[in-house]
């Protein structure tokens, strides 16, 4: 048998050797260029997922090799007619052959000659480099491990499609519990920063993720207590090191009512900042439209009376002591600051000079209980009352490689306000910088409720820009919902890669999700934890993915010992008067400057 | 190379071999019986199944099937013509193993012919397949071609069921054969089926015993004298529709066997076959056609190819040969 023809795949003849024939293509079922069915050997077998490759002889030219996915397997008893014949097959009274069939969907047609298969035509299980070729791995420069495949073998994505090359942004998409969306997007950032394929600018590159849910996300540079040998073993065929991250900053709001202002977290309690904006920053940076962050508050009249503040606030605040002063009076936290405001608004002298002159009663009294209602959410993040030099931002640049923000305490006025403000802050800082480099990742779950389909709001925004010009900017968003369906379809489009975990029955019809095939559509609803489809442009049909178990703790019960960094946090430099005991003594005491 | 034209006409067209699907023998036989082996004439009575006998873990059953791929003629040299029939026949064994639920095609061989009188007539290469030419002698007219095929079939089964055997054997299997035993008669446990009844072999009274059986109830055995005869022995089978001679099977035996060892080889049969019956929506040969059968020979059948598709490459074939 001549196995010439897959050097044009780059295939050695060692690797064709290892590759078994598993059946033969079918000529009771069309065969056709991109799909096609394929009879298995009795003996052998093909499960979903399964690489083979098959080859067309043509007159006159190169043979073609045609590779592809199974993506369908059945099996039927062939001479039976009727449905109670299995009992007389079963029983040893009628003969019957057991036959399995194949659905391969084809991957990759090489040189691209879209002839179908001839029935008859040998299949084989793809191995080793023929593989690679037929998931066009083989094309990828740079390929970061996202996992491994139905049979073991290492998946790839394509970089390009990642860092704004070719294409930029993953969308994930599942029920939460079971689908873990963001343990797949913290092993993907893994993979971008430890596989070296990114080279430098996985060196350079930061990521910013925001934790919603519990302090799963706290725990990225402890060590996984539970880490066994099958999990490292997975790692090492990835070709990746089995540890945490090394570099995580963790950021946390303040604890709500301390004047302190130390984070307010429960199961971590070393290398914690905490994040806040002065009042000063609050007014000259124009950060009170994200106050009205709900998709909700853009429809309601009074968005013109929070610019014309906004820009009164801008124009007239002065610094004062970590407070502001404003029209000569001194407001040192978000409370006066409202109550100041209202006080304007109300009153019939000054109330055109904040809100302008066509404004009536109403619309103002709206604005006016919306302000006031945000008072117990924004007052621990808004601080008149701290140290304006004591480093309270998140700022990925000047942060480690990781920075984690966490949003779980907070009430959803206040994670919009913190997502709003951080990645308009951050996307700002690129574009004045104008460079895709370094490039910035941002893990963002429920991304449905920050830009939902309907409606628009500051935040949406935001993440739009993102989606459409953080291609070009380095900025490359992993956002991860529940329902892709609600999700601006701008954003979802705009992701070149597309990543389904379990999904919902209804949700898994509808259109969003039809770059599944119908096979994969209903394998989705029943994927376990750590399975998951990937859709990547390169390949045109999604891989199903297993990725490793963390290798780092995601709960505290599971954290190994905390890194010596988080010991020498920054915080302690910085507020003389925290530092002295203020952390309940866990960490070596520095000098005070 | 002798000059052929296909028939036009569907070869489906030509004689009917089955027997003509009445449940009951048309004709009296002249063929002389005795019918005293296992019990005397006058006692005969239904014989339930023997507690004592236990069925065989292993049955092999033989089938072969026929079909007639074209009609033909030739064109002599010396402007005589001869018919010809071009078919398609195979025979197989499925070994249904009872005790492990296990039903295998054990093996099936296909065979072509040419079957003509015509005395310069070669082996027909059509496409893929080839024809070999078996010679009829005699005048060979048409209506009796068919018939010339039953020898090489039969001999194919025989062929086939040894074959069978030699792979695995326990010793105790039971071999059912479809049809009358005639020259099959030297393999070992081996049992004659023959599904539908031409003549009628037992006098008017003990005949009353045929027609009173009940299901999986057999006659007592008795001897057939003629040319293939040997013991033989009516069963009903079970799902029959109640008329008289309806799941009425008559089975044979080798007549080398002694009469003791006929009467074991009917217990076994009463023991065995019915389990065998099939239902009638599913076939409408039933109960008489046996399910392994009707598998095997819709397996055959597949084997023999596709009739459409043969039928145009004969076309094909000899229009080559003008």
């Amino acid at each position: 048998m001549s196995y010439g023809w897959c050097n044009m795949i780059g295939v050695s003849d060692e690797a064709v050797e290892a590759s078994e024939p598993v059946g033969r293509v079918l000529g009771t079922a069309d065969a056709t260029p991109l799909q096609f069915w394929t009879a298995v050997t009795p003996g052998s077998y093909l499960q979903l997922d399964d690489v083979v490759v098959t080859r067309r002889e043509l007159p006159g030219r190169e043979p073609v090799t045609i590779a592809g996915v199974v993506t369908q397997v059945r099996a039927r008893h062939e001479g039976a007619q009727f449905d109670s014949d299995v009992f007389a097959i079963a029983e040893g009274t009628l003969p019957a052959l057991v036959q399995e069939a194949a659905e391969i969907t084809t991957t990759r047609v090489d040189p691209e000659f879209y002839v179908p298969p001839a029935p008859g035509a040998v299949v084989h299980r793809a191995s080793g480099d023929a593989r690679d070729a037929a998931l066009h791995f083989d094309r990828m420069e740079r390929r970061v491990p996202m996992g491994t495949g139905r049979d073991g073998v290492p998946v790839f994505l394509n970089a390009d499609f990642l860092d704004g090359t070719r294409g930029a942004h993953v969308s994930i998409s599942g029920i939460s519990g079971v689908a873990t969306k963001t343990s797949f997007a913290t092993f993907l950032l893994y993979s971008v920063f430890r596989s070296g394929q990114l080279g430098g600018d996985a060196v350079n590159a930061r990521a910013l993720i925001f934790n919603v849910k519990g302090e799963d996300l706290l725990f990225l540079d402890h060590p996984n207590t539970k880490l066994d040998e099958a999990t490292e073993a997975a790692y090492a065929r990835l070709g990746l090191p089995a540890t945490p991250f090394p570099d995580v900053r963790v950021y946390a709001p303040p604890r709500a009512g301390d004047s302190s202002g130390a984070p307010d977290v429960q199961s971590r309690l070393t290398g914690v900042d905490s994040f806040y904006w002065t009042l000063e920053e609050f007014c000259s940076k124009r950060l009170l439209p994200y106050v009205f962050a709900d998709a909700d508050d853009e429809r309601q009249q009074y968005t013109m009376v929070v610019h014309s503040v906004t820009a009164h606030l801008a124009r007239h605040a002065v610094p004062a002591e970590g407070g502001i002063s404003i029209d000569g009076r001194r407001l040192s936290s978000y409370g006066d600051l409202v109550d100041h405001v209202v006080d304007q608004l109300t009153d019939d002298e000054t109330r055109s000079t904040w809100a302008g002159s066509a404004v009536n009663m109403g619309t103002v009294n709206a604005f006016a209980r919306r302000l006031i209602g945000s008072k117990r959410d924004l007052a621990r993040l808004i601080r008149g009352d701290l140290a304006a030099r004591r480093p309270h931002q998140i700022k990925t640049a000047e942060s480690a490689q990781v920075t984690v923000v966490d949003l779980h305490n907070l009430p959803d006025r206040a994670q919009r306000f913190v997502v709003g403000v951080t990645l308009k802050t951050e996307f700002d800082d690129k574009e004045k910088s104008g460079t895709g480099r370094p490039l910035l990742f941002v893990v963002l779950d429920e991304l449905n409720k920050y830009a939902p389909r309907e409606g628009s709001s500051p935040i949406k925004e935001v993440l739009l820009d993102i989606a459409e010009r953080g291609r070009s900017l380095g900025v490359i968003l992993i956002g991860a919902q529940q329902t892709a369906s609600e999700v601006e379809r701008r954003i979802v489009t705009n992701s070149a890669i597309r990543v389904v975990g379990r999904l919902d029955p209804a949700e898994a019809s509808r259109p969003e999700y039809g770059f599944l095939p119908p096979a994969m559509r209903q394998r989705a609803l029943l994927a376990r934890p750590g399975t998951m489809f990937v859709n990547q442009p390169d390949i045109p049909v999604p891989l199903c993915v297993e990725f490793p178990f963390p290798a780092w703790a995601t709960r505290k019960s599971e954290s190994g010992p905390p890194p010596a960094a988080t010991m020498r946090s920054i915080v302690q430099g910085v507020d003389p008067f925290a530092v002295v005991g203020g952390r309940g003594g866990s960490f070596d005491d520095d000098i005070p400057f | 190379m002798t000059r052929m034209f296909v028939d036009s006409w569907d070869p489906s067209y030509g004689a009917s071999f089955e027997g003509d699907g009445s449940d009951g023998p048309a004709s009296p036989s002249s063929a002389q019986v005795d019918t005293d082996v296992e019990v005397p004439a006058d006692q005969w009575a239904p014989i339930d199944v023997s507690s004592r006998v236990r069925c065989p873990d292993v049955v092999f059953l033989v089938d072969g099937v026929r079909r007639n791929d074209a009609g033909l003629w030739t064109a002599e040299e010396d402007g005589m013509s001869y018919a010809g029939l071009a078919a398609s026949y195979a025979a197989g064994v499925v070994r249904c193993d009872l005790r492990n639920g296990v039903a295998e095609l054990a093996g099936a061989r296909v065979a072509r012919g040419l079957f003509t009188a015509s005395p310069s007539a070669e082996d027909l290469q059509a496409g893929s397949v080839r024809y070999e030419v078996h010679r009829v002698s005699g005048t060979g007219e048409a209506s009796k071609l068919p018939a010339a095929v039953q020898a090489p079939l039969t001999a194919l089964e025989i062929d086939i069921s040894g074959a069978a055997r030699d792979g695995g054997s326990d010793g105790a299997d039971l071999l059912v054969v479809d049809g009358p035993l005639r020259n099959r008669r030297q393999l070992p446990r081996t049992i004659g089926y023959v599904k539908t009844q031409q003549k009628q072999y037992l006098s008017a009274a003990l005949t009353t015993v045929v027609t009173s059986l009940r299901p999986t109830q057999r006659t007592p055995v008795f001897a057939l004298g003629t040319v293939w005869g040997g013991w033989s022995w009516y069963l009903r089978l079970p799902g029959a529709s109640g008329a008289p001679w309806s799941g009425i099977v008559r089975i044979e035996c080798s007549p080398d066997l002694t009469p003791a060892e006929a009467i074991e080889l009917a217990d076994l049969s009463s023991a065995t076959l019915p389990r065998f019956a099939s239902s009638s929506y599913k076939d409408p040969r039933a109960p008489q056609n046996l399910v392994p059968i009707a598998g095997l020979e819709r397996r055959l059948r597949g084997m023999l190819g596709d009739a459409r598709v043969l039928h145009r490459a004969l076309t094909l074939a000899t229009a080559k040969t003008r």
